[in-house]
């Protein structure tokens, strides 16, 4: 059991950046020799989304598409989505690779790892990046980390209850604070120092109470997690999910942002809403979106009073609506 | 050892010959094997095929009841992780020696619905083609055919003309597979515009009326049943005393497109009931659990607590009830074996849960 003050020690708090030195400092002593890349750039490191992500299959025990799909955004940031045929949800996973540390944001909505490997997976993607970049698997560190406490973004994380050299994220809300060691949930904002790249973390309740925002300091990748993605975003909680929405705004008036992430996609590219629990979306819209859409979203919320289901042409904002009331209808009506 | 066809003298022992308080009813569910095949005023047919037929064989699909046949199963569910389904791609159930259910792997397309295959004399019958064209996911022809080969091996009668009737043509749910059959020889396709599938019914004074499809000795009549199709019917086979309903009725979420017309239908065809022996209402789909008044969502690939296929007739004065209760609204409105929804989304839900229902929360599989 480690004390309390030794878990947090991988946090450098932009308030009191005084717990990092000892242990880390020895272990960068013991580590294999290698250049360590510098992450500190003036603009956002350049990146690309595949033109088209794996989306499923009309017969889903006909689908040959690997379980998890891994889209290297660029040479240090990986994005793992899960398979349409494996879970409707298919979520979207970043993984942050720094020179000690890997940070994995959401493990999908399967948990066996004979269902889907994904702990496999994470593993071949830190093992092709030690060899791009000349270092040792097993010192990098991994964080197994959920954007929030729903159960499409945790399910495969004990997957890595026995891997070494792992931390991942407990099941509840204050070890989800704990783990990013956070004190004043939401407006605190921690830095996470992946060796020499930083992760800003803050909360952004709403969609869930537990639920953080994730701001990449090298790619400018703004993570929203459900809170605010290019689907239905489910607003269970109107008042603390309009500020969430108000720090997003606050943010990205202070930082450079490439593109704003979500962890799913329910639209297709024409504007369409692809139901709730549908394994198949041939023709959806990519996952990224831009800090306009964002803005153009929080001025939609403003005008919102009643519950209700608002599409701002980008997103649907169903505030306080059912989980899986959607604007479908019956196409038989007559 | 030689085999006596002359009756036993060995009386019946429920040990032995099976259980009297068995599904069919029947003393002898798999048949009394002392009696000869197709016997004066036989009740119907256990074994209607001789060993050795040297011709057409003729079977008489007269009978005082509903035939037999066994349905005591559980459907195949489909996996919780669907890409790694292995099933069978269509379950074939063989009811009787003269009909079959089909049903569509869950994994394949989440409608995973039923179709039936009905023999006659003179020819053969499939109500509803399943929600899947592509031949490869879903050979539901290729099933067909060998189906028919070996009915028709065992009947002396090859080459057996195909009728194709959907209960819907506009479900894309059941009217999938129907491309299929385009080009196979002998079979007649039940035409999809409304107005052309009437003449080839017959049912000129549509939705009065009934129409017929005569399969050589069993006589599947046509009811026209609009209310969740604009060109719905339900068809009647008599022998087996089954009613398919395809979509308009089922253990599922029924999704009304015309209230009127659903109450309308509903009407005549509680009306057709009572003048016809109908042991079980078959719907096109299973959406509702074991657990009364519980659904499975749109989409679900597993569905390992499914309710049984079957319904009682007696359900659609149930339905009738409850159909008048949400014609005009908009709404959903839960019974135990079905589930009414009236002008709202297909995933709406509700907070109102009936009274005298109990409230029974179904195992999570997850």
């Amino acid at each position: 059991m480690q004390p309390e003050m030794q878990r947090r020690s991988f946090l450098s708090l932009t308030a009191a950046a005084a717990v990092l030195p000892a242990q880390a400092a020895l272990k960068a002593a013991t580590r294999a020799p290698g250049p360590r890349i510098d992450f500190r750039r003036s603009d956002a490191a350049p990146g690309a989304f595949p033109a088209k992500w794996i989306c499923g299959s009309s017969s889903l025990m006909d689908n040959i598409d690997p379980p998890l799909q891994v889209h290297w955004y660029n040479a240090h940031t990986a994005i793992l989505r899960q398979n349409k045929a494996y879970s409707y949800e298919a979520p979207f996973a970043p993984l942050y690779f720094g020179n000690d540390r890997v940070l994995l944001l959401d493990e999908g909505f399967t948990q066996l790892r004979t269902d889907w490997d994904l702990r496999g997976t994470v593993d071949d993607c830190i093992e092709s990046w030690c060899g791009r970049n000349g270092s040792n698997p097993a010192d990098m560190e991994l964080l197994v980390a959920f954007s929030h406490l729903h159960a499409d973004h945790y399910a495969g994380t004990n997957q890595f209850a026995d891997r070494p050299n792992t931390r991942y994220m407990g099941l509840t809300h204050e070890e989800m604070l704990g783990f990013w060691g956070m004190t004043n949930f939401p407006e605190q904002r921690v830095t996470l120092d992946l060796g020499g790249r930083e992760i800003l973390i803050w909360g952004s309740p709403g969609h869930v109470v537990s639920e953080c925002a994730f701001y990449d300091s090298y790619t400018h990748i703004l993570f929203t997690g459900d809170m605010f993605y290019r689907g239905r975003c489910y607003i269970s909680f109107w008042q603390p999910w309009f500020d969430s929405m108000q720090r997003l705004i606050d943010f990205v008036d202070a930082h450079p942002v490439s593109h704003v992430m979500g962890c799913h996609v329910e639209i297709s590219s024409t504007g369409e809403d692809y139901p709730y629990g549908i394994t198949w979306q041939p023709d959806e819209a990519p996952v990224q979106m831009t800090v306009d859409d964002l803005r153009h979203a929080f001025e939609v919320a403003k005008t919102i009073k009643e519950p209700g289901i608002y599409f701002t042409g980008k997103v649907f904002l169903c505030n306080q609506s059912r989980g899986t009331t959607t604007i479908d209808r019956n196409p038989y009506r007559y | 050892m030689p085999i006596s066809n002359a009756p036993s003298l060995i009386p019946y022992n429920p040990n032995l010959n099976g259980n009297p308080a068995s599904a069919t009813g029947s003393a002898y569910p798999n048949g009394n094997p002392a009696l000869g095949y197709n016997r004066p005023g036989v009740r119907n047919t256990d074994s209607a095929v001789p060993l050795h037929a040297s011709g057409p064989v003729v079977h008489d699909y007269a009978s005082d009841g509903p035939a037999p046949g066994n349905l005591a199963l559980r459907w195949i569910y489909g996996s919780n992780v669907a890409a790694k389904n292995r099933d069978p791609r269509i379950q074939v159930i063989q009811y009787n020696e003269d009909s079959f259910i089909l049903r569509q792997n869950v994994c394949t397309h989440w409608e995973a619905p039923f179709s039936y295959l009905l023999f006659g004399n003179e020819r053969a019958l499939l109500i509803d083609t399943g929600a899947t064209a592509s031949a490869r996911h879903y050979p539901l022809r290729e099933t067909v055919d060998a189906i028919m080969t070996r009915w028709g091996q065992a009947r002396r009668r090859p080459n057996l003309p195909l009728t194709v009737a959907l209960t819907s043509g506009e479900d894309i749910a059941q009217n999938q597979g129907l491309v299929q059959f385009a080009d196979r020889p002998g079979t007649t396709l039940q035409p999809k515009p409304l107005e052309v599938m009437k003449r080839f019914h017959k049912l000129s004074a549509w939705p009065a009326g009934t129409g017929k499809i005569d399969l050589g000795g069993r006589v599947v009549e046509v009811v026209p049943t609009p209310g969740t199709h604009k060109d719905g019917i339900s068809l009647y086979d008599p022998y087996t005393g089954f009613l398919f309903t395809g979509d308009f009725f089922y253990p599922g979420k029924i999704q009304i497109s015309n209230d009127k017309d659903f109450v309308d239908s509903l009407e005549r065809l509680i009306e057709f009931r009572d003048g016809h022996p109908v042991k079980w209402v078959m719907g096109g789909h299973i959406e509702m659990m074991f657990v009364p008044g519980k659904a499975y969502p749109r989409f679900a690939t597993y569905k390992p607590y499914e309710r049984l296929l079957q319904m009682d007739p007696a359900l659609l004065d149930e339905g009738l009830t409850y159909a008048r209760a949400v014609a005009g609204k908009s709404l959903m409105l839960i019974r135990p074996n079905f589930i009414l929804l009236n002008d709202v989304s297909p995933d709406q839900r509700t907070t109102v849960w009936p009274e005298s229902v109990p409230n029974i929360d179904p195992p999570r599989p997850f």
